[in-house]
């Protein structure tokens, strides 16, 4: 052969008009764009849901501090990560023109504010804005408006500064970030707070510096700024600030790698049966070019040069549909997402390029290597067949390229065991099973009528090839089925997270004298009110008699911390005891429950001594319990709980919480005027943020779900065109011999069927062992059996493979028995 | 240009080893036709596998001209068929996603010749199917495949062309056409060549018949 590389293409062009490229190069294609899609996608949806999270911090990334910051601090941040915004908050007493006074959560804002989100302002007159107030100006909450009696133009007065009303804040995307954001907000430049005179020594005031970069910029500074806070200063990032989101996020992202993963061994499967059968049907191909005198290197070099073609042809094609398809999905859905639409990047390209490779060279490669070594005595014998041999290195291999490519796509070692360990389980069970049966089968048929015996006889006589095509239809369903239970899992957890009346106001500082009225307020209105917990500040001061150092830029390890005590008798719903046992009703030992991560904090355990302080007084706790707290629900949470009889002789507030619908919003200015001591926080702007994240991660794994869907059908459709050519000749010479349509067709049907049954079986058993290793290990979600799914595998199995299958054989009575003969 | 030493060639099956071909010693001149014939199962198509290289004996030894296969490797031998040898089947064997010009083309190609179309064509055209280059062998008659074939087989230039039943599948007035044809292009071309059938008419139309009983190679007088 003088140029192996035009060889290689005319083969290639003259495979492709024979139509013998079909289904590889469909395959291939299959492989890339669902990769491309599906990770083009999760790289847009993930980058959008963190800008839209980031803009509950308004930034990537803020330093808050209870002191003005070194100015060092900004520097450092303008020259590593570029972008900054700074925000003051603090409470201070807002007086109208006409001298209505009321308690507002003021900031006063300046740099970039902000990063993330943005403003929404109603500037009068039908205007809207989204810019920071002027120096000199500042936008009120509506309900500061309707307590002030003011209005846009007019002017309000914060300390001694005289500032002008711009404009109604209907909307600030760091609003719910710190529950110090007491009372209605008020947003004013950082320009115009020394002429407040309001921040003395000694005032609360929460200082933030505001930060947005690339993740490396931002990784930088944080390693830079970390070592040097002190007390009352801390990081803030997305997932500490909105535990809910992070958590919400994080089961997304592993979802939507598992879908991608799925998806990678579904287009293994589909490219595997698809050159097996490119394989098989380039046999007589090869032998007789070996008779006339190719040798097995240049059979080798022929099909390794057609593949590259192939491959390079899929992964040019592929990533242009998967490009469209991801871009067809984002746009579906651009109206719910949140921020501008954001690109790709390379990353999907470069991971379909990758995953076409290690396809060709781990799935398609192996049986065209057989080609070469197929006897060129076929043309004369053609019961001269492929040696075997090699087929199990091809499946180990197999195997573990895969593992090795969705573990770089996911870079999640438990989800590529628990996928990799169910593949194993279908595919030994598959075998031995699906061989046994089919043995069984058999000894059935023979008793049967014709068309039973058929169909059993011919799935006996395919021993291995049927088995194989059990196996194939197995893992496809498999894999459907572990995708379709983790998505409802999921979607019903995130459905319970915040469940409907989830409280989304809390009150602070309800005086115990105040307790009736309050009540009574809630009950005269019909609102559902929750328990009223005592709260107590207090710090942990020792532990089993060591003093803990204070926080300070070289402490390290266990320190002193201060957190709101409570008191109660009845262990918090969502709290779950990790060591030790919660105390009996009406217990006055001197006992304490501590949150993990509190505990780890003063390097506290059960059965510790701590001494803490309480105002003036320092007193000695037991540690009784370590308990995890579900920071996700929205609930209050305690850090810190006593029995409620040690707690009674301190001076405490009470602290509640209840839901409003969003038409009742005016009761928050009734119970304010009603009893203007207390303080009220609202989250309900938080929590349908959250409920909104939610949906759009919920629509968007519908719709990944609906692609594997579709990829899933593709391999089930490859792997019933896989014995079409021989049942055809088969049924050529039936129909030849005189058997009847429905002879023929009803025994393609019962074979089919009875191979999707058993597929189905296997996939249960698959699913069952991935979906509890995935749903336990990987996605932290309860795992029950889907007992349901068991007769409906079995049902749906049969029905779907028998009906494909039937479907695709149409030919067998459709196509002129000689038509048949002469072309196969 | 073919002989053959105490060629012997056995396969195991579940019971015992079989013998098909029992101490074969065959001379077969440049130039000479020879039949090889026999009941069905006499080994005839094994001898023509061995004959051809498409198979290695279990003994003794085969010299295509001057050459011993049977000391070559699988490629070796590949590489000699490719120079030296050309086939016509009893299926025809013509590969279908070729039209009839690129199955000529094909061994040409495989050669490394740069005049594999002009040749093909040439050929086509020889055996009467100048018209049919284009066409594909599921379009064409059994006749026309089996001339395909022939004109494949001539095309490469081998000194020895092998057939197998190349009328088997054709009825006795295609047949009768194929052999002429065959027969017609061997003397053209001056080729040796050996074929295995049991059409008596064409078994007469070679200079020497061989007939194999039970493994065991004798000459017709």
């Amino acid at each position: 052969m003088k140029s192996p590389i035009a060889a290689s293409l005319r083969l290639l062009v003259r495979d492709w008009r024979g139509g013998e490229l079909g289904v590889l190069l469909s395959a291939l294609l299959l492989a890339v764009s669902l990769v491309v899609a599906i990770s083009g996608f999760v790289n847009r949806l993930q980058f959008n849901l963190e800008r839209e999270s980031a803009s509950f911090l308004a930034a990537d990334l803020v330093v808050s501090s209870s002191r003005a910051m070194p100015p060092e601090w900004q520097e450092e941040a303008l020259n590593t990560v570029g972008v900054t915004g700074e925000t003051v908050t603090f409470s201070s007493m807002v007086i109208s023109e006409s001298d209505d006074m009321f308690l507002a959560s003021v900031k006063a804002v300046g740099g970039g504010y902000p990063l993330r989100g943005s403003l929404r302002v109603d500037l009068g007159g039908g205007r809207y804005g989204a810019d920071t107030p002027e120096p000199g100006y500042v936008y009120l909450a509506p309900r500061l408006v309707q307590q002030l009696d003011t209005a846009v133009g007019d002017e309000v007065y914060v300390g001694d500064a005289t500032l002008r009303v711009a404009g109604t804040l209907l909307d600030e995307p760091d609003s719910t970030t710190g529950f110090f954001g007491y009372g209605p907000r008020l947003v004013m430049h950082v320009d115009d707070l020394d002429a407040t005179g309001v921040i003395q020594p000694g005032s609360r005031v929460t200082y933030r510096l505001l930060l947005a970069g690339s993740t490396g910029a931002l990784e930088q500074y944080k390693n830079w700024v970390e070592p040097q806070l002190v007390q009352g200063q801390r990081l803030l990032s997305v997932d500490e600030s909105q535990p809910g989101i992070g958590a919400t996020l994080e089961r997304a992202r592993g979802f939507l790698l598992l879908a991608g993963s799925l998806g990678v061994m579904l287009a293994a499967a589909a490219i595997l049966v698809a050159a097996r059968r490119f394989g098989e049907r380039h046999t007589d191909q090869v032998a007789v070019m070996k008779s006339l005198g190719a040798t097995k290197k240049t059979i080798r070099t022929l099909y390794a040069l057609s593949l590259t073609w192939l491959g390079i042809l899929a992964i040019s094609v592929g990533s242009g549909i998967g490009w469209l398809a991801q871009d067809a999905m984002f746009t579906a859905l651009a109206d719910q997402l949140p921020g501008e639409v954001t690109r790709t990047g390379v990353t999907p390209y470069v991971t379909g390029a990758v995953t076409a490779l290690v396809c060709i060279a781990f799935f398609a490669w192996p049986p065209l290597a057989r080609l070469g070594a197929v006897s060129p005595l076929r043309v004369i014998r053609r019961e001269t067949t492929i040696a075997d041999s090699t087929r199990a290195t091809d499946l180990l291999l197999g195997t573990f390229s895969l593992g090795g490519l969705m573990l770089w796509y996911s870079s999640d070692i438990k989800l590529t065991a628990a996928l990799l360990g169910s593949i194993g389980i279908t595919v030994g069970l598959g075998f031995f099973v699906a061989r046994g049966l089919l043995s069984g089968t058999r000894q059935i048929g023979s008793s049967a009528g014709s068309v039973w015996r058929l169909a059993l006889a011919g799935m006996q006589r395919r021993g291995t090839a049927s088995a194989f095509q059990v196996v194939i239809f197995g893992i496809a369903i498999m894999l459907l089925l572990v995708l379709t239970a983790v998505r409802t899992s999921l979607l019903d957890q995130w459905r319970l997270q915040i469940p409907e009346g989830t409280p989304n106001h809390f009150i602070l500082n309800v005086a115990p004298i105040d307790e009736a009225p309050l009540l009574q307020f809630f009950a005269e209105r019909d609102i559902e009110v929750g328990d009223l917990y005592p709260a107590a500040r207090g710090r942990v001061m020792e532990v089993n008699g060591d003093t803990l150092p204070e926080w300070g830029p070289d402490a390290t390890g266990p320190r002193q911390r201060e957190a709101n005590f409570t008191s109660t008798d009845a262990k918090p719903d969502g709290n779950e005891i990790l060591s030790g046992e919660w105390w009996a009703v009406g217990s006055d030992e001197s006992l304490i429950s501590l949150e993990d991560g509190f505990a780890d904090d003063i390097g506290a355990k059960v059965g510790d001594q701590l001494t803490l302080r309480i105002a003036a007084d320092e007193f000695v706790v037991t540690v009784a319990s370590i308990r995890s707290v579900n920071w996700e629900s929205m609930q209050p949470n305690f850090f810190v709980i006593f029995p409620e009889k040690l707690l009674d002789r301190f001076p405490t507030t009470l602290f509640t919480s209840f839901y409003l619908e969003p038409d009742e919003k005016y009761r928050v200015s009734e119970l304010l005027e009603f009893m203007p001591t207390i303080t009220l926080i609202e989250v309900d702007v938080a929590i349908q943020e959250i409920k909104t994240i939610i949906d759009q991660v919920s629509q968007a794994i519908e719709l990944v779900l609906l692609i594997i869907l579709v990829a899933g059908a593709l391999v089930l459709i490859a792997g019933v065109s896989s014995s079409v050519d021989e049942r055809l000749h088969e049924s050529a010479i039936l129909r030849a011999l005189g058997a009847g349509r429905a002879t023929l067709l009803g025994a393609v049907a019962i074979e089919f069927a009875a191979m999707g049954a058993l597929a189905g079986v296997l996939a249960i058993m698959g699913s069952e062992a991935a979906g509890w290793v995935l749903q336990t290990q990987m996605l932290e979600l309860d795992y029950q059996v889907q007992w349901l799914l068991w007769p409906l595998g079995v049902i749906l199995g049969s029905l779907i493979i028998g009906s494909l299958g039937t479907f695709a054989c149409r030919r067998v009575v459709s196509a002129p028995p000689l038509q048949v003969l002469r072309e196969l | 240009m073919i002989k053959t030493s105490q060629l012997n060639k056995s396969v195991k099956t579940a019971e015992a080893e079989l013998e098909i071909l029992r101490g074969i010693d065959l001379e077969i001149k440049r130039g000479e036709t020879a039949a090889i014939v026999g009941t069905s199962g006499s080994g005839k198509s094994t001898l023509l596998g061995l004959l051809a290289g498409l198979d290695s004996p279990s003994a003794g030894a085969i010299y295509l001209d001057n050459t011993n296969i049977v000391q070559l490797d699988e490629d070796e031998r590949a590489v000699l068929r490719s120079q030296k040898v050309g086939f016509v089947f009893q299926s025809f064997q013509l590969l279908p996603a070729l039209t009839a010009l690129e199955n000529v083309m094909l061994p040409l190609e495989l050669a490394g010749r740069d005049d594999a179309r002009i040749m093909a064509e040439d050929y086509l055209s020889r055996v009467g199917l100048g018209e049919r280059l284009h066409h594909y062998p599921r379009t064409l008659s059994g006749g026309e495949q089996q001339r395909v074939a022939i004109a494949r087989a001539f095309a490469a230039k081998p000194l020895i062309l092998f057939a197998d039943e190349p009328t088997g599948n054709l009825d006795t007035a295609t047949g009768a056409k194929i052999i002429e044809l065959l027969f017609g292009l061997n003397e053209e071309e001056g080729t040796t060549l050996v074929l295995v059938t049991h059409d008596n008419t064409l078994a007469d139309r070679c200079q020497r018949k061989l007939i194999m009983t039970a493994g065991q190679l004798s000459e017709a007088a």
